[in-house]
């Protein structure tokens, strides 16, 4: 199956391609969404749409960077509400096939762990984001 | 009449919608049966007719039931042999469609059913008639004539000289289905001759877009004047005003009428596409402003044309969004319509004698706002009968008259729209209340002091305040007064009491005319771009806080005649706030849920007009925000709500 896969820093995720709609370049200004949760980075303006998007680091507890470029917004195809991701960088499309389950304690949105070559690769489940994204805003 | 539980009441209510909705398509099949049976279209008005019967049959209404019943044994033998489909067999159809329209409206209301006795007789008739071991009652379609109606006018001399004759007809007022009324008669006229002169246009007829001085058409005919009364006639719901040689000119009435009690004409849209046109032309204003500031950035000497080409398409997209909001306009009839039964049914309900005047309703608003509306009138409705008006007996004693009124007046007042509900009950008496609230510590009582009547009587608008049984009693108002004031002010109308005991009370609502523009003030603080509904705003002060009053932890800010307590905006938006707040900096004293507040910023960047754009999941789950627009650079910005900022 094919995947969009992108990086935190040096790790690699992945996510199937159809639930992606596009990437494009994170703005290099934000608009903070007052009283939202720590993950949401703030709200982009995308050809006229203003679209929400959340810090894939805050959403898994990564490490935060050290510094680096404005990074990418990988937008979900959820409808006509949007979602985007805000990452390091896309690598591009690769064909990917799920090689084992997720680390035991990893976050629910980790779907299982796939492998690029050598490099191993954490595929996301595009549901359960939205779903975690729901989940923050709703617990405050 | 019947006494229904409330229950079956809101049954009846989807009844009413989905069997007029039935009708309706039943008559479009009507006029396309016309121009030429098939099995589909008599399927699809066999479809209707039944929908119709099972749902008559679950409300218990026999008679229409009954009625259905019988159309559709019309249609499943028209069915089986569509060629003796013929004009006839559509008249008895929309007769059938006329009383079955008339049931459910009596239905609605709760009157009898009227009788449907002769139409039974005329469907049970021609359906016997095209019994397969009948004769074919008419021609095929194709070379159909009208029925030969029988010799009944004796209007003018049969002279069968070809000419030109013009007929001026209108549909009956109270006829159901006008445009099939009016497109059938044209219909029939042709067959007469050549149709040489129509109006209105007869895509404008198709479209029910009758004028109201009538439709006007000139045939070229050889057949004598009385024909053209009698083929005319086989048109029910369609009355001749005048017939004549087409030699003079088309009659003038339709300038004494008045160019504004003209209706204009109209066509249906989905709601949801009037949504995303507006959508559509709200972004293209936003656009036309982000090129703007974009070439803020070309050198001088080129910016003139760019300028005035700018200038232009602004010009443009300017006067689309205007008309797309115009075309969203829709009379405010749609929520008073349903006031005077909903003011029956609560007086019954209450035993209250009470007579409603409903005044102003050609007034327009825009979709969204008659949408937001609908509810909270009804709400205000019910309190001024439920707990303004006093019972009978009471009023007696008052020395009033017996009978209560309530008022409901919508006016049209520069770029807003007023909607009043005034009744003559008991009125609010301020004191108790402010006794109320001090009691239930929703207030201090120096704030209670320091309230204007004005501000007082919004305390029966308190979230904690409005449930209370016994407030009903004091106030003669409350229940879900908050949920009202929260309903008006989210779509950026404002709220407003007057009151006097023994007199009754006036609840005005204040709307704007439009939702999708608002005007804002824009604020900054912690560096990012806030704005206010300038309808929320009462004003901005640019001094330094006094000192915090003995006993309260907020520190206050002189207003008016007196004071109101200060909040950091940073600190209600939970933005990190870098630094103390300047000394000087402005504060902007705004209408807050419960009282006025005054919200300390960094700056003041001014007033905007701004598109509004509603949120979308997840950020409308986000308390305290009222939507996001974009500013000409770019940045989104978003829109607070200023009732919902401070922590309840």
């Amino acid at each position: 199956m094919r995947h969009v896969v992108f990086r935190l820093e040096a790790f690699r995720y992945a996510l199937p391609l159809g639930a992606v709609r596009e990437v494009v370049v994170a703005p290099e200004r934000w608009t903070r969404v007052p009283r939202a949760p720590r993950v949401v980075r703030g709200v982009m303006n995308l050809r006229g749409r203003v679209v929400p998007v959340v810090d894939l680091r805050e959403l898994l507890d990564a490490p935060r960077p050290a510094a680096g470029g404005p990074g990418r917004v990988v937008l979900l195809d959820r409808g006509r509400a949007e979602l985007g991701l805000l990452v390091s960088d896309v690598d591009g499309v690769e064909p990917l096939e799920l090689a084992g389950p997720p680390p035991p304690r990893a976050s629910l949105v980790v779907k299982g762990l796939a492998r690029l070559g050598v490099l191993p690769v954490t595929v996301l489940d595009p549901d359960a984001l939205d779903a975690a994204v729901a989940r923050a805003f709703t617990n405050g | 009449m019947a006494v229904t539980p409330p229950d079956s009441a809101r049954y009846l209510a989807l009844y009413v919608a989905e069997a007029a909705e039935h009708l309706e398509a039943l008559g479009r099949d009507v006029v396309r049966f016309e121009q030429g049976a098939t099995v589909e279209l008599v399927d699809s008005m066999f479809r209707h007719a039944h929908s119709l019967k099972g749902m008559a049959a679950t409300m218990a209404l026999e008679g229409t039931e009954a009625l259905a019943h019988r159309l559709e044994d019309l249609l499943e033998r028209l069915r089986a042999d569509v060629h003796r489909a013929d004009a006839t067999a559509a008249d008895v159809v929309l007769q059938a469609v006329d009383v079955l329209f008339t049931q459910v409206r009596a239905a609605a209301e709760g009157r009898p059913l009227p009788d449907a006795g002769p139409v039974v007789g005329r469907l049970a008739a021609l359906t016997a008639s095209l019994s397969p071991g009948e004769g074919p009652s008419g021609a095929a379609p194709g070379e159909a004539q009208p029925a030969p109606p029988p010799a009944a006018s004796s209007l003018g001399p049969e002279a069968p000289t070809p000419g030109r004759v013009a007929v001026r007809f209108h549909v009956s007022p109270g006829a159901s289905q006008p445009a099939v009324r009016g497109f059938l008669a044209y219909k029939r006229l042709s067959t007469l001759g050549a149709v040489v002169g129509l109006e209105p246009a007869l895509d404008e007829l198709k479209a029910g877009r009758l004028p109201p001085r009538g439709i006007r058409l000139e045939l070229e005919t050889s057949a004598p004047e009385a024909a053209i009364v009698r083929t005319l006639r086989t048109v029910a719901g369609v009355e001749l005003e005048a017939i004549g040689p087409a030699a003079a000119p088309a009659p003038a009435v339709a300038t004494s009428a008045g160019p504004e009690r003209v209706a204009p004409p109209t066509i249906r849209v989905r709601a949801e596409l009037m949504d995303a046109f507006l959508e559509h032309a709200g972004e293209l204003l936003l656009a036309t402003a982000r090129v703007r500031a974009l070439s803020r950035g070309v050198p001088e000497a080129q910016r003139p044309p760019i300028d005035e080409a700018l200038d232009r398409l602004h010009l443009l997209v300017k006067g689309l969004h205007d008309e797309v909001m115009r075309a969203r306009m829709t009379p405010v009839t749609l929520i008073t319509d349903r006031l005077p039964r909903a003011a029956r049914d609560i007086a019954r309900l209450r035993g209250r004698d009470v007579e409603l005047v409903v005044s102003g309703d050609d007034v327009e608003l825009d979709r969204a706002l008659v949408d937001a509306l609908a509810e909270p009138m009804m709400h205000l409705l019910r309190n001024a009968i439920d707990h303004g008006v006093e019972p009978a007996e009471h009023r007696r004693a008052a020395g009033k008259p017996p009978r209560g009124r309530v008022t409901v007046a919508v006016s049209r007042q520069r770029d807003r729209v007023v909607l009043e509900v005034r009744d003559d009950g008991r009125g609010i008496d301020v004191e108790r209340l402010k006794a109320l609230v001090s009691a239930r510590g929703l207030a201090s009582p120096e704030a209670l002091r320091a309230m204007s009547e004005r501000e007082a009587l919004l305390l029966v608008c308190l979230p904690g305040l409005s449930t209370a049984a016994d407030v009903t009693q004091v106030s003669g108002r409350g229940v879900g007064m908050d949920a009202v004031k929260r309903a008006v002010e989210h779509v950026g109308g404002t709220l407003e009491l007057e009151s006097r005991v023994g007199e009754g009370t006036t609840v005005r609502l204040s709307m704007p005319l439009t939702v999708a523009v608002v005007g804002l003030l824009l604020v900054e603080v912690a560096g990012e771009t806030y704005g206010l509904p300038i309808a929320n705003v009462c004003g901005v002060v640019e001094v330094s806080p006094g000192a915090p009053a003995p006993g309260q932890g907020a520190p206050l800010v002189a207003w008016g005649q007196g004071v109101v307590p200060v909040h950091e905006l940073a600190t209600l938006l939970e933005l990190p706030s870098s630094q103390t707040p300047a000394k000087g900096s402005p504060f902007v004293v705004v209408e807050g849920e419960r009282a006025r507040l005054a919200l300390a910023v960094d700056r003041l960047l001014g007033q905007h007009e701004v598109v509004l754009k509603a949120l979308a999941r997840p950020l409308d789950l986000v308390p305290g925000l009222a939507g996001v627009t974009i500013l000409g650079d770019g940045q989104p910005v978003f829109i607070l709500d200023v009732a919902r900022l401070t922590p309840t």
